[in-house]
């Protein structure tokens, strides 16, 4: 023990001047010995690796799995998107049918209504009809029926 | 020993001459692989790795002047079939296509296709709107049968059908635009396709989430706004086709045009085709006659005469005119289209009762070079500068080689050759007090980022002074009186200026004309006061006696009718000033 506090204290000597080191080390007579055992435990860092590894492994296959599902319920909003588009498609389409002029002047017709071929206005500031308003009778219409 | 050390020494030798000679071989191989091939390999490392898709980017949609859909694209498909697999249930496939795609196939027809021997490939049905070919395809699944594809497409739909398809045009197989605003603006509807690659599993070619992709951004196709009118533009479309049917003409035409910007609010034809379904296109059916057709106007060029003659302070509503029972010019014999003696009518009697014989009289005071020059200044002769493909000129002879039958005979609308839009836009100049433009039908652009490019007007340029268009007008008046030739274009509570047309048919195949044969039209504005429309109106061969009062002026009348209240343009409450027609 004291061998090794005189060491120590050499050592410390050497470090405090490390030029001298050949010269103070023989001249405190040390001579080279065995490396001191290490005692640690290797459970811990064991335990550590492993968690750290088998962590990753999961958050990997995790990660993975969830990428992989999120791929194809992507794929498949992707087909929902485009059947939602051609059905959007095929709705607007029947709108435009529905509103298009000649489907109005069809069911109108089929109401009785005819064309107006006489136009006349209602001003509103002075309540003046400008215009030689007459009724559009059924028999005075140049529109009986729509050609497709 | 040593023997045995000699061989096991020999041994090595060979052992390590094979290895590097096996080494030496990778080694060769692998400086070929990256060394040479490197660039080749990796490519096809990619692609096997990869998938490059197209975007298709979406043609742009023709709206009307209201945001209306006129054209518009949605998704189609074009169904095909493996005859091999499809031949043992044929009949069963052609009934359920037939089922679900109606008159878009034919039954019998199907069948032979299903079962083309020694064939794995043909086409069923084109230009099938994706909900349609979805649900044939689903119900072929359902019944357990296999053998019948789909190929994705755009296609594009007129959703009015009939409606402007002249005026629209169409496109053709391979979604490009070949008539109308279709191939006028085919550049700015078409878009700019876009690609996407992304890695994807080699084995299951699934998308691998995260990896690298690279995407060029699609641009879709601008959109283009008309400035048609979609309800007009139907009502025009259905009064124009009874009256073409009700006078048996070949065809007719009916143009309204905003006399204020030139814009054509609605341009029909009739008879027309269905570019939605393809029906009737026929070459005579998808000829945009307004632009591409010439044809001898008639009368209604004696507007024009008058107004040159007005500009020059040569003649006003009350000049006398000495109308002679009729006229041999150049052996050519001149008459009106009824009987008379000697008339002492005014100029505006001359346009009131469409005399030719008074016409000619009245143009004699011009020479061949200041006539031959207004009707250039007018436009004749020239393409009236309306943004559709295959427009003609016109025929207009050079004043110089005018004989004194040219004179004569143009001064009243025969020897010269317009097209309807060229008679609209020389027309539009006297009811625009004096000013021409240049008629458009389309206002603007609009892009996927909604910002609009306006088409610009083109300026408007004086071709007669105020005074000669106003004095034009009051001629024109005189038309729609009851004492008019054309009482039947008369709106009531409007004054309503117009002219009628009746001109001989020219034989295309012998250049003469057809005795009996005529092109029947009426032009017109309306307020005459304050123009705010001008609508033209032409019929060509319709029966025999058929003349432009009796025969356009009522079309003129409800299309008129239809465009003044549409548009809320009110009578101006003045009263049509008298114009005596005689003296």
């Amino acid at each position: 023990m004291s061998q090794l506090a005189s060491a120590a204290a050499s050592f410390q000597r050497i470090a405090a001047n490390p030029r001298g080191v050949p010269q103070s080390a023989k001249a405190a007579g040390l001579r080279l010995v065995r490396p001191v055992r290490s005692r640690a435990r290797k459970a811990p860092f064991v335990a550590v690796v492993l968690t750290v590894l088998s962590v990753g492994l999961v958050g990997l296959i995790v990660m993975s799995t969830v990428l992989q599902a999120q791929s194809f319920e992507s794929q498949r909003l992707d087909r929902q998107a485009a059947e939602l588009e051609t059905q959007q498609q095929l709705l607007s389409r029947e709108v435009d049918r529905l509103q298009s002029p000649a489907n109005v002047a069809r069911r109108a017709i089929a109401y009785g209504m005819v064309p107006n071929t006489n136009p006349a206005f209602l001003r509103l500031s002075d309540g003046k009809v400008l215009g030689k308003p007459e009724a559009a009778k059924p028999g005075n219409t140049n529109i009986r029926s729509v050609t497709p | 020993m040593s023997v045995s050390k000699t061989v096991s020494r020999r041994r090595l030798r060979v052992c390590l001459a094979m290895m590097v000679g096996v080494f030496g071989v990778f080694g060769a191989r692998l400086f070929q692989i990256q060394g040479l091939d490197a660039s080749a390999y990796a490519a096809k490392a990619v692609e096997a790795g990869t998938k490059t898709s197209t975007v298709p980017a979406p043609r742009g949609a023709i709206l009307d002047r209201n945001g209306a859909q006129l054209a518009t694209s949605v998704d189609g498909m074009t169904l095909t079939a493996d005859p091999s697999m499809t031949s043992a249930y044929a009949p069963q496939i052609a009934r359920i296509l037939r089922e679900k795609l109606g008159s878009r196939i034919d039954y019998f027809d199907t069948i032979d296709k299903l079962r083309t021997p020694k064939s794995k490939f043909v086409y069923l049905a084109r230009d099938v709107p994706a909900w349609t070919a979805k649900k044939a395809l689903t119900a072929i699944a359902k019944a357990n049968m296999t053998g019948v594809f789909s190929e994705k497409e755009t296609l594009r739909t007129y959703p009015g059908g009939k409606l402007a398809a002249n005026l629209l045009g169409y496109v053709n197989g391979s979604g490009k635009g070949v008539a109308g605003i279709e191939q006028e603006y085919d550049k700015t509807l078409t878009g700019t396709d876009g690609t996407s690659t992304y890695e994807v599993d080699p084995n299951t070619g699934a998308r691998i989430p995260m990896a690298d992709s690279t995407v060029t951004k699609m641009v879709p196709g601008r959109d283009v706004k008309t400035t048609i009118d979609r309800d007009l533009q139907w009502y025009a479309d259905q009064r124009l086709a009874d009256a073409v049917r009700e006078s048996s003409s070949d065809w007719g035409l009916a143009i309204t045009m905003d006399t204020k910007t030139c814009q054509i609010v609605q341009m029909s034809q009739a008879p027309t085709f269905n570019a939605d379904d393809r029906t009737g296109m026929t070459d005579s059916n998808t000829v945009s006659r307004g632009v591409q057709n010439v044809y001898e106007p008639g009368s209604v060029m004696k507007t024009v005469t008058m107004a040159a003659l007005a500009d020059q302070g040569k003649i006003a509503s009350d000049t006398p005119i000495v109308v002679p029972s009729g006229m041999d010019i150049d052996n050519f014999h001149i008459g009106d289209y009824w009987e008379h003696g000697v008339l002492h009518l005014t100029a505006a009697g001359v346009i009131a009762k469409s005399s030719n014989l008074g016409t000619i009289v009245a143009s004699q005071q011009m020479s061949n070079s200041v006539m031959y020059n207004y009707f250039r200044k007018f436009g004749f002769g020239q393409k009236s500068g309306v943004n559709l493909p295959g427009e003609s000129d016109g025929i207009l002879k050079n004043g110089k080689d005018w004989t004194k039958a040219n004179h004569a005979t143009i001064a009243f609308g025969q020897g010269v050759s317009v097209t309807a839009l060229q008679m609209v836009r020389a027309v539009g100049a006297i009811a625009n007090a004096g000013k021409m433009c240049e008629p458009s039908v389309v206002s603007s652009t609009t892009g996927a980022d909604g910002k609009q490019a306006k088409v610009a007007a083109k300026p408007s340029k004086r071709v007669v002074s105020k005074d000669a268009a106003a004095t034009v007008t009051r001629m024109m008046e005189a038309v729609t009186a009851p004492d008019g030739t054309a009482p039947a274009a008369a709106i009531k509570g409007y004054r309503v200026a117009g002219k009628t047309g009746t001109a001989w048919r020219v034989d295309p195949a012998t250049g003469r004309y057809i005795r009996g044969q005529n092109t029947v039209s009426f032009m017109g504005f309306a307020p005459a006061d304050n123009p705010r429309f001008l609508t033209y109106i032409v019929l060509d061969k319709p029966y025999s006696n058929a003349g432009g009062g009796s025969t356009a002026a009522p079309v003129f009348h409800d299309i008129m009718s239809m465009a003044l209240e549409r548009f809320g343009v009110a009578p101006t409450g003045s009263k049509s000033p008298k114009v005596a027609q005689t003296w």
